[in-house]
């Protein structure tokens, strides 16, 4: 197994981490340089805007798990609990006319999926992958039967301001995934917690032997990675403005993509939540670009398929180069 | 619907994990109604006609519907599954035609009598077809847009599914009219895949691309949902968009003027239509071969009777549609 | 992670428990539900029925056994499936034998193997990233060969091979177990088989007695997709059309079916024959469900029940087995 990229403690003006951001950023520069050769339009304001909100939807979606990488874990869970979560806060909105209640429910259900995930990973030491998959065809298939085949619509206006408004000048999810963005980030790389989700993702009984309380680190993780589902559950809802049991569950594989198109490795014990903004501009990006080029949507996938690859290839690369990596 | 919703809540603490069987008991005969997805209300609708006019005829419905959407492999397996419980009359829809036909043939010839509803479903002995004529309702819907724009405009199409058979005759429906109109100018066409997302980024990255857009069609009432939701966002507010299909929700935004009109493809119909049809034909009645509802389209002059919930709506007779 | 306990030691009850999954005392008690509940249920029909639904889920399950064995994963086995219909049918349409159609469906298969096994192997990639972008290729290219849509219309040779029988037992059943009794011997009776079950327990060390260890590894990438490749066959001939995305989601439901029989994902350990109790399993479910009607949406909440019924079920037989020890 390699050494984790955090353990690095070789004196170097560029950290691995740094230099596999900036790679992507001069990435994403690169191409939207291309297209807006191509076609002026693209680098209008209005234009990068929607991209970014587009984007900001996918990475919402994303953060949490990323967390949940990091930490060695995995949820398949996401979409479908995004799913449940935006069909049930629809539901409260809709019946109590107050959008409050419909945050709290999204964030309440979102959360209590992810700690169910978590109970299940730990209590019952189900191996993550199965755990959430399990997860994701339970909460998949509350929804539908919550839902019985209908959609709720038409939510009120002070509750779409999340999805649609403003906020001098920038579409609110932007702001929102800001906020997200600085709140894991500062919880990666400014607290304990932060520090030991990547001493777990690295070497477990490492961890577990050095005093970490694993368990209960890992359950948070969940936790958060839930909540952050039924955060972005809310701007799908006041997006979208209406809930249907189908929205979540194409989310789930472009989410893993944007994580691991970031740069925040399976292995766990690496990575950060910046990549994972990185990553889901990418994969936003190139949509709109395809788009723009007129390129047919049936090459979608082979293009999302050879980003991926082409991200950890250069990840890779990018490793080899340096002396003293294996 | 609200209260059903809440009760819903309450039970789903209450007996979660146990296994209710949601099949009623009647004396008359057994049928197979196969839909496609749990997502789209359009389906909720043909459900709910098909168990409007069964309890009206004393028969009993057994609903198959696959647990991933529009999933081919498992419609398969729910159409070899039923073989096996042999109901009386089975109601038909593809989610492919060509790949679910050899099976069908095969439950045909073991018997089976099979009504083929909604979507077409290739060329087997089905005892008739009852739907819409896709094409037509394609044609009419762009026809209504056309003429509201003054046969002049930049206009966008949201198509549907590519290589469904829904999909591909409403565009096809579409192309022809914008053909009748030399002045109409078609900027682009991509796939929504009748869905809402994907109506909504589509129309996000239409709208940055093209400066002018006078008109949306779009292929189903979800994608035309989520375009108008962009074009909101974007504050383009002098855009006509007009859809196919008709669920309750977009019928609101026909009244609230968002939505200029819809073909109606009604699913609720076409359950109750086909119901009877196939009730009839296993009773011992000749069944026609093919009926046909014709589609109205639906704007803010006449709206209301599709706001109606579908449980509270009555069940056309086939009588209505039967050419005489 | 606990330390595992081989299950050989034990004895009287402690190993009967021990020789029974989850998966298996989930399938007798199925069996015997939906027995209960709608005897015809095991009717020949549906026996059939199961049987054939089981063994196209089986062609994935199978090889897929085999890649989890290695401590790996492949997400692009779905679309492989695809992607292998579509170049059969599109090769029987410009007028090739089926032979060939086969043979380039199979090749198209092998090298999309390849990749993924030089990736894993060599460049030491982890298999989900991998197999995840793999699929993404994969996809595509079936989409742009067919512009989205079915293929039909091809010789009817293929749907009258997946509709024979041999001895009264339809073809696909017997593929399935040719194919498992093929693989059996592969795995546990041949030198090859010992390197494949090391190189998920210990690859660093099968290098050090000097077996080429990224070879094996990379043969099991290009194996398995190759058997992927040749059962897209058996669904084109299912559907008599091949569909670029009938297999998406596949994938998972073959991956559940390995891990509900018991296979883990770490260290190499599993079986083979769990694979087969874990694909029974899954599809006696959704077609007794069906069987009995059930609600669709139900349906869904049951799939994700059982699975984790299954493995909680082996989680405390091995608690068990171990207390007992």
């Amino acid at each position: 197994m390699t050494v984790p990229a955090t353990l690095d403690i070789r004196p170097s003006s560029l950290s691995p981490d740094a230099a596999a951001l900036l790679g992507r950023l001069v990435l994403i520069v690169l191409i939207a340089g291309a297209l807006t050769a191509v076609d002026p339009g693209f680098a209008s304001v209005s234009n990068l805007l929607n991209m970014l909100r587009q984007a900001s939807l996918l990475f919402l979606v994303a953060s949490g798990l990323t967390l949940v990488i990091i930490g060695g874990g995995l949820d398949l869970s996401v979409g479908a609990n995004l799913t449940l979560s935006a069909c049930l806060a629809a539901a409260a909105i809709k019946t109590t006319g107050n959008p409050w209640y419909g945050v709290a429910v999204a964030i309440g259900a979102g959360t209590l999926i992810g700690f169910a995930n978590g109970l299940m990973i730990n209590r019952l030491r189900l191996p993550p992958f199965l755990a959430t998959f399990g997860m994701l065809w339970v909460a998949q298939g509350i929804a539908y039967w919550f839902m019985a085949g209908q959609t709720i619509y038409g939510m009120p206006m002070s509750f779409r301001y999340f999805g649609t408004g403003f906020f001098l000048g920038v579409p609110l999810p932007i702001w929102i995934t800001l906020v997200v963005c600085l709140a894991c980030s500062t919880l990666l790389h400014r607290t304990t917690f932060g520090r030991e989700a990547y001493f777990m993702g690295a070497n477990q009984t490492a961890a577990l032997l050095s005093g970490v309380p694993v368990e209960r680190r890992r359950l948070l993780l969940y936790v958060l990675s839930g909540l952050t589902a039924g955060i972005a559950a809310l701007v799908y809802l006041a997006r979208l403005n209406a809930a249907e049991p189908g929205i979540g569950e194409p989310l789930l594989l472009p989410a893993i993509a944007a994580v691991l198109v970031g740069g925040t490795s399976l292995f766990g014990g690496s990575g950060n939540i910046v990549g994972t903004v990185l990553g889901a501009i990418l994969l936003t990006i190139i949509v709109n670009g395809l788009n723009l080029l007129n390129v047919a949507a049936t090459w979608h996938p082979f293009v999302n398929g050879a980003v991926v690859l082409i991200a950890i290839l250069a990840d890779l690369a990018l490793s080899r180069r340096r002396p003293g990596s294996s | 619907m609200r209260t059903t919703r809440s009760i819903r809540c309450v039970l789903a603490a209450v007996i979660c994990g146990t296994l209710s069987s949601s099949a009623a008991r009647a004396d008359g005969e057994t049928i197979a109604a196969f839909t496609k997805n749990q997502v789209d209300p359009h389906f909720e609708g043909v459900r709910a006609g098909v168990a409007q006019m069964a309890e009206k005829m004393r028969a009993t419905v057994k609903y198959y519907t696959p647990t991933k959407p529009n999933n081919i492999t498992e419609g398969m397996s729910q159409l070899e599954d039923v073989g096996v419980t042999k109901p009386n009359l089975m109601l038909f829809m593809p989610i492919d035609a060509k790949a679910q036909l050899p099976t069908i043939k095969r439950l045909i010839e073991s018997g089976l009598p099979i009504i083929n509803y909604n979507d077409r479903g290739g060329d087997a002995p089905y005892l008739s077809f009852v739907g819409q004529d896709d094409y037509k309702l394609g044609y009419d819907i762009a026809k209504t847009l056309f003429d509201h724009l003054g046969g002049k405009g930049n206009v966008v199409i949201l198509e549907g599914v590519k290589g469904s058979t829904t999909g591909d005759e409403r565009k096809r429906g579409f192309d022809a009219a914008a053909k009748d109109y030399p002045n109409i100018k078609i900027l682009a066409s991509q796939p929504t895949n009748f869905q809402r997302l994907l109506g909504m980024q589509t129309m996000e990255n239409l709208i940055q691309q093209f400066s002018t857009i006078d008109g949306v069609i779009a292929a189903a009432d979800a994608s035309a949902l989520g375009a108008i939701e962009a074009l909101n966002a974007a504050g383009r507010k002098n855009v006509a968009v007009v859809s196919i299909n008709g669920v309750p929700e977009a019928v609101e935004a026909v009244k609230a003027g968002s939505l200029l009109a819809i073909a109606e493809f009604d699913g609720f119909k076409i359950g109750c239509v086909a119901t009877a049809v196939g009730l009839n034909a296993i009773r011992g009645q000749s069944a026609p071969k093919q009926v046909t509802i014709p589609g109205a389209i639906i704007t803010k002059a006449n709206y209301a009777p599709w706001l109606v919930p579908y449980k509270n709506r009555t069940c056309p007779t086939p009588d209505a549609y039967i050419a005489k | 992670m606990s330390a595992s306990v081989p299950l050989q030691r034990k004895s009287g009850i402690a190993q009967l428990l021990g020789a029974i999954p989850g998966a298996g005392l989930l399938l007798i008690l199925m069996l015997a539900l939906f027995t209960l509940v709608n005897p015809r249920f095991v009717s020949q029909t549906n026996l059939v029925n199961v049987g054939l639904q089981t063994s196209l889920l089986l062609m994935i399950a199978l090889p897929m056994t085999l890649i989890i064995l290695t401590e790996g994963l492949d997400l692009s086995a779905g679309a492989l499936l695809g992607l292998s219909g579509v170049i059969v049918a599109e090769a029987l349409l410009a007028g090739w034998g089926v032979f060939a159609a086969c043979a380039a469906a199979f090749a198209v298969s092998a090298v999309f193997g390849a990749l993924n096994g030089i990736l894993i192997a060599y460049l030491a990639l982890p298999a989900f990233v991998v197999t995840l972008g793999t699929m993404g290729l994969m996809q595509g290219i079936a989409l742009v060969l067919t512009n989205g849509d079915p293929v039909g219309g091809f010789t009817p040779a293929i749907e009258t091979f997946y509709r024979s029988q041999l001895w009264f037992v339809p073809l696909p059943i017997v593929i399935a177990v040719a194919l498992y009794a093929a693989l059996w011997l592969l795995l546990y009776r041949t030198r090859l088989g010992n390197y494949v079950i090391a190189i998920g327990g210990n690859k660093d060390a099968l290098r050090l007695a000097g077996i080429r260890a990224n070879l094996v590894h990379l043969a099991v990438y290009v194996l398995g997709s190759a058997i992927i490749g040749l059962s897209a066959v058996l669904l084109i001939g299912r559907t008599n059309s091949a569909h670029p995305t009938v297999g998406i989601g596949m994938e998972f439901e073959a991956i559940a079916a390995v891990v509900l029989g018991g296979t883990s994902f770490e260290k190499g350990q599993g079986w083979l024959f769990g694979a087969v109790l874990g694909a029974l399993a899954i599809t006696v479910l959704r077609n007794g469900l069906n069987i009995l009607s059930i609600d669709s949406s139900l349906q869904v909440v049951c799939i994700g029940l059982l699975l984790i019924l299954a493995l909680l079920i082996d989680q405390a037989r091995k608690q068990f087995v171990r207390r007992a020890a």
